[in-house]
């Protein structure tokens, strides 16, 4: 992909390139048509024509149109928080691509809408969830050879405290129970359900570049949970080392995003919102903020979507 | 201008000085000056050579903009009153907002690159998405009746609310042609206008490219005129968001700053050869200043020098 010599150009102009040492296409287009010109003594036509032959065969997004968008994403658009009050007030769930973000105070419920996207991301389509029309819809061999039953998935990736999974039981027991019709009854929701614990931001990398991917690349996870970004983020770094975990934060949220468009799935962010005061007036004022400067952390900047539970 | 010299009336005394010197096409004399022009030859011999060249190549050009600058002798150079006009003639782009129209005087200027920058969750994309859908008011209600290029790097183009966008822009075209005061064929005019003015034909006028990294946005600004060429009717670029791709994983500093400028002379070039608007949607970054520890505000990320006017969205 990145040899020159199978540009569609003049022989002459891909010589001059090789005399020039210019051997992959990111370090062309990464200089100017001035500086190309001065290193391969190329005229200015010839450079036009190398810089645009160079993008045409960069792998590049085919152009759509909002109307293609608009046709090929299907009805069932969004995941549902199995609740009908917050549905309502985010159309119907969260989106099903790119990264949701959930802000709020301790004890708001971040975690509960955390574990209750968990449960629902199993449903079928229509009724809110991401599954497909079957179920189950996977068999994956177990090293000791027996074939288990796999339903549509989640991983929650939890770096607070300990999964909460007292709680996920209880939750399970409930939904079951109202879901009976809808699942299978040998499948157990909360066995579809994978956990991994990351103690400190080195673990949590480890985690988000090279063991989610091999298990999204199973195909059967639909939702990924980090519950949450911001507590490593907050312990690690100093006051003075901000620049540095502002630039960590963006790498994560790069791969995160990358991740979710390979996949197509939603990618929720747990984040705590820090107090900010404001000491213009006499009075010092407390202020819970979101959304405003940043939650806890600048993630903002790579969400889509974000939910504040106040 | 590939043109090979050869082809031009000259001696074949001269065609073997030139081939032997280097120059084979007509580009290759393009920019080369009679004292430059050094092949054992008579100063006015070599300013023969390079008239008749430049002679049969560049007629075509110099009259296109001779039409422009009727009163000029000077091609390429044009009077502070034609541009006047000519921008003019241009208009610029609503955004149905009367204060913001007001504060960029009508609304998004043809012809020039725009930069909004805010906080996250503020409503750049949702300006970026309502002007993509404005720029095709029909003529008739005094739009630009155009289409819209959305270049998408951060996956927020979120196609359920360019639906909404478009549905609620043409339940308000269609108040305005009930509710105006104009003689009946105007009206009818509209009416008829209003019959292209649906949702699935907005959509349709609207190409979004996905980028993924900072490489796939710089080989699109290569890609692109050629894609103006076939859509003339292109009257908006949207780029939402310029800093994103440029702000993880970007060690050298320096290359960043050049990369970011040359997209944006590309853009100035678009905007400038094809008569469009250029919008750039731009992040907030945290200056914190070391006198006063602890204190801190909010500035647009990646400086960009280049554009026309910026807006800071604020809350």
């Amino acid at each position: 992909m990145n040899s020159v010599e199978r540009l569609d150009v003049h022989p002459r102009i891909i010589t001059a390139l090789k005399k020039a040492r210019l051997t992959s296409q990111a370090s062309i287009l990464c200089m100017s048509a001035a500086d190309l010109q001065r290193t391969t003594k190329l005229s200015h036509f010839d450079v036009s024509i190398l810089l645009k032959a160079v993008s045409y065969a960069l792998p590049s997004p085919a152009m759509k149109t909002a109307l293609s968008l608009h046709l090929g994403s299907s009805k069932g658009q969004r995941l549902s928080l199995g609740c009908q009050i917050l549905d309502g007030c985010l159309h119907g769930g969260i989106l099903k691509q790119g990264i949701t973000e959930v802000a709020g105070e301790s004890s708001s419920g971040k975690t509960q809408i955390c574990l209750q996207l968990c449960l629902t991301v199993q449903l079928p389509e229509e009724k809110g969830g991401l599954g497909g029309a079957g179920h189950p819809v996977a068999i994956i061999p177990q090293v000791e050879g027996v074939m288990i039953c796999v339903g549509w998935g989640a991983v929650y990736i939890s770096t607070e405290d300990v999964f909460p999974s007292k709680r996920l039981h209880q939750l399970t027991q409930y939904f079951v129970k109202n879901q009976t019709n809808l699942l299978n009854s040998s499948i157990n929701p909360s066995d579809n359900i994978f956990i991994e614990h990351a103690a400190d931001v080195d673990d949590l990398r480890n985690i988000i570049t090279h063991r989610l991917p091999v298990l999204l690349n199973r195909g059967t996870i639909k939702l990924v949970i980090i519950d949450s970004i911001a507590a490593l983020f907050r312990v690690e770094y100093s006051f003075s080392e901000t620049s540095k975990r502002a630039k960590v934060l963006r790498s994560f949220g790069a791969q995160l995003h990358k991740l979710s468009h390979q996949h197509r799935i939603p990618f929720v962010c747990v984040n705590q919102v820090s107090d900010v005061i404001q000491s213009e007036t006499k009075r010092v004022k407390w202020k819970s903020q979101s959304c405003y400067s940043c939650p806890g952390l600048g993630m903002v900047q790579y969400v889509d979507y974000a939910i504040d539970v106040t | 201008m590939q043109r090979e010299l050869s082809t031009f009336p000259l001696s074949p005394n001269y065609l073997q000085k030139l081939s032997i010197a280097g120059y084979n096409t007509a580009e290759d004399l393009k920019d080369v000056s009679p004292i430059e022009l050094n092949l054992s030859l008579e100063r006015e011999e070599a300013l023969r050579i390079i008239q008749t060249v430049r002679s049969t190549t560049e007629p075509q050009q110099s009259s296109k903009t001779n039409q422009i600058t009727s009163s000029n002798n000077v091609p390429g150079s044009k009077n502070a009153y034609d541009i006047l006009l000519q921008e003019q003639s241009y208009g610029s782009i609503v955004t149905f907002c009367e204060q913001l129209d007001d504060m960029l005087g009508g609304g998004v200027p043809v012809g020039k690159i725009t930069e909004f920058c805010g906080a996250p969750g503020i409503g750049k994309t949702q300006i970026g998405i309502q002007l993509a859908v404005d720029v095709q008011i029909p003529d008739e209600f005094g739009g630009l009746n155009g289409e819209a290029i959305y270049i998408d790097t951060e996956g927020s183009f979120i196609v359920e609310r360019v639906v909404d966008i478009a549905a609620a822009a043409v339940k308000h075209m269609e108040h305005v042609a009930h509710s105006s005061e104009i003689d009946e064929t105007e009206r009818s005019l509209q009416t008829e206008a209003m019959r292209n003015f649906q949702v699935e034909n907005i959509l349709s006028k609207i190409y979004v490219f996905r980028c993924h990294d900072y490489m796939q946005l710089i080989a699109l600004s290569h890609v692109l005129p050629d894609f103006l060429l076939e859509h003339s009717k292109v009257k908006l670029i949207v780029v939402d968001s310029i800093a994103f791709q440029f702000r993880h994983d970007f060690d050298d500093l320096a290359l960043r700053t050049r990369l970011l400028n040359g997209l944006a002379q590309s853009f100035i070039k678009m905007a400038c050869e094809n008569q469009l608007a250029v919008v750039l949607m731009n992040q907030m970054t945290t200056r914190v200043k070391t006198s006063q520890l602890g204190q801190s505000h909010l500035i647009p990320a990646l400086g960009l020098q280049t554009c026309t006017s910026r807006l800071h969205v604020k809350k």
